[in-house]
C-alpha cells in the first residue's frame, strides 16, 4: 500500500520520540507553530497536507528531506517550480529523459562543486 | 563528489558506501569578546549563503576562478563556525565516519602547519566527524580554540599572514576523507553488539577578499583520532576551496543581499540567546601546537598596530549555558527575539 503523507510523518515522529521526549506531538506542533490537534489530524490523514512553509518547517524538525515530504504531499517546492517555469522545455525534456534512469546515473547529473588549482 | 544543497557543502562518496555523505555548513554566530576570558560555545544564528564561484566568474578575480569552489559573504570582524553532519547508515544504526581537514589561508586550523593534501597523525592534522560536531576556531591549547574571525587579507591579522608571512590564499580549505567501508562496517557491527549487552569587483575597494584571523578564546576540544591512518579511505578524499567575500561587496558580485549583521555581544545577552557546552568527559583532546598558540588575536594586533579598537568587544556575562550531548547536538536555537 502507498505510504501517505500523514502516515510517514507519524512514523518518523514516533521513531524520534522513542529516543527523545522532545518529539511528542505537542512539542513538534509548538516548534512548527501549529496547534497540536492540527498535527494529530495531519498524521491521521484527516486533513489535506499543510502549506509548503509548514511542510518545510516540519521536515526540518523531523530531520527529514523537505523535498521528500513535499512529494508525499503531492507538492513541488517553489524554488523547483520556479526553475522549471523559467526553462520549461529544457527541464521537462531533462526530467522525461532521466525519469527511469538509475539513481547513480541521476547523481552523475548533479552539479558538482568544482575543485581547482590551489 | 561535492554538491551545494541548502547552503551546505555535501560531500558524497557513493563509490565507498551509499551512506557515506557529510554535510558542512557555515554558521553565523556571535563574535565572542577578545578579552582574555574563556567563553563557552555561542549559538548558531543561521547558515551563510554559499554560491559557486563559477557562476560569477566575470566578477571575481581570475585567481578565484582557477581555485574553483564556492564563496560566502562575511562582514569584517564577523565570526563563524563550521557545522558537520555525517550521513546516517540506518542498516548499522550509526553515522558514517570522516576525517576532515580544515585550513584558513592554507594554514591548518589544528596544527598551524602549511596545507598538505594527505592526512597526518604526527601531529594529527584533521578532525574526526561525527565525534567532532563543530569547529569554531584555531586550536591554540588543549581544550581551547581562538574563534574564527573574518579580516581583510593584506592587513596582517589573518593566521595565514601571521604564520606564512604573506596574504596569498585567504578563505577556507576543506578536505574530507571517508573511513574505509570495511573498517566502518566492522566498527559499526562491534558498536551494535556492545549496545545490546553518534568583480572583480575590479573597482575600488573595500577589499573583498577575506581570510580568517584568531579572535577570542573559547572552550572546545579537538578530539584525538583513535583510528590508524590505514583506516581512512585516502583514495576517495574530496577537497573544496571556500572563498570569503566581504559582505559589503557581496551584492555587487551576486546581485543578492548578504545576511544581516549578527548581533553584538550586548544584543546577544539581551535576547537571552543561550551558550553551549559539549559534554564529553572521557574523550582525549589534542594539545595545542606552538605555531597556533603564538598567534596574536585581532584585538591584540589592533592595539599593537595603533589601529582603531575592535568594536563591541566588551566582556559579557555568560548567563545560560546548555549542556549538549551526542543525542542533543544542536547549537541552533529555534527561536530567539532580538
Amino acid at each position: 500500500m502507498k505510504t501517505t503523507f500523514g502516515c510517514f510523518v507519524r512514523e518518523r515522529r514516533e521513531t524520534l520520540l522513542r529516543e527523545n521526549a522532545d518529539y511528542s506531538l505537542r512539542k513538534v506542533a509548538g516548534r512548527i507553530q501549529v496547534e497540536p490537534s492540527y498535527v494529530s489530524k495531519i498524521e491521521r490523514d484527516q486533513v489535506a497536507p499543510p502549506s509548503e512553509e509548514t511542510i518545510i518547517r516540519l521536515a526540518k524538525d523531523l530531520k527529514e528531506d523537505s523535498d521528500v515530504l513535499l512529494a508525499l504531499a503531492g507538492k513541488v517546492s517553489s524554488d523547483l517550480r520556479g526553475a522549471i517555469l523559467k526553462r520549461p522545455r529544457l527541464f521537462a525534456e531533462l526530467i522525461r529523459q532521466m525519469k527511469n534512469a538509475p539513481d547513480r546515473a541521476v547523481l552523475r547529473m548533479v552539479r558538482e562543486v568544482r575543485d581547482g588549482k590551489w | 563528489m561535492i554538491e551545494l544543497r541548502d547552503d551546505a557543502l555535501v560531500f558524497r562518496f557513493p563509490e565507498v558506501c551509499e551512506s557515506a555523505s557529510l554535510s558542512i555548513d557555515f554558521q553565523q554566530t556571535l563574535r565572542i569578546p577578545d578579552d582574555r576570558k574563556e567563553y563557552p560555545l555561542p549559538a548558531g544564528l543561521g547558515r551563510f549563503p554559499l554560491r559557486h564561484v563559477d557562476d560569477f566568474a566575470g566578477r571575481v578575480s581570475p585567481g578565484w576562478v582557477e581555485q574553483g569552489g564556492v564563496m560566502l559573504p562575511m562582514y569584517q570582524s564577523e565570526a563563524m563556525w563550521l557545522n558537520f553532519r555525517a550521513g546516517f547508515a540506518a542498516e548499522y544504526d550509526a553515522a558514517y565516519f570522516f576525517a576532515v581537514k580544515v585550513a584558513a589561508g592554507k594554514i591548518n586550523a589544528v596544527t598551524g602547519q602549511p596545507w598538505r593534501d594527505r592526512l597526518n597523525q604526527n601531529p594529527q592534522d584533521y578532525l574526526v566527524v561525527p565525534k567532532q560536531p563543530w569547529l569554531d576556531g584555531f586550536c591554540v591549547a588543549e581544550g581551547m580554540i581562538r574563534q574564527f574571525v573574518a579580516m581583510p587579507l593584506g592587513e596582517g591579522y589573518t593566521a595565514e599572514e601571521q604564520l606564512a608571512g604573506k596574504a596569498e590564499w585567504g578563505g577556507i580549505q576543506i578536505m574530507v576523507v571517508p573511513m574505509k567501508r570495511e573498517v566502518f562496517e566492522a566498527r559499526a557491527r562491534k558498536r551494535a553488539e556492545w549496545a545490546r549487552s553518534r568583480c572583480v569587483v575590479r573597482e575600488s575597494s573595500p577589499a573583498y577578499e577575506m581570510g580568517l584571523a584568531p579572535g577570542g578564546r573559547m572552550r572546545q576540544k579537538i578530539y584525538k583520532d583513535r583510528n590508524s591512518l590505514a583506516d581512512w579511505d585516502l583514495e576517495h578524499g574530496s577537497r573544496c576551496f571556500v572563498h570569503i567575500v566581504n559582505s559589503l561587496v557581496w551584492r555587487k558580485i551576486t546581485g543578492q543581499p548578504p545576511p544581516s549583521k549578527p548581533p553584538t555581544a550586548a544584543e546577544y545577552a539581551r535576547a537571552g540567546i543561550p551558550w553551549y557546552e559539549w559534554y564529553d568527559d572521557d574523550q582525549p583532546a589534542l594539545p595545542g601546537m606552538d605555531a597556533l598558540a603564538g598567534l596574536k588575536s585581532v584585538a591584540t594586533l589592533k592595539v599593537e598596530k595603533g589601529d582603531e579598537a575592535l568594536p563591541e568587544n566588551e566582556s559579557i556575562p555568560v548567563d545560560r549555558v546548555i549542556k549538549l550531548t551526542p543525542q542533543t547536538p544542536s547549537r541552533e536555537p529555534s527561536k530567539y527575539k532580538m
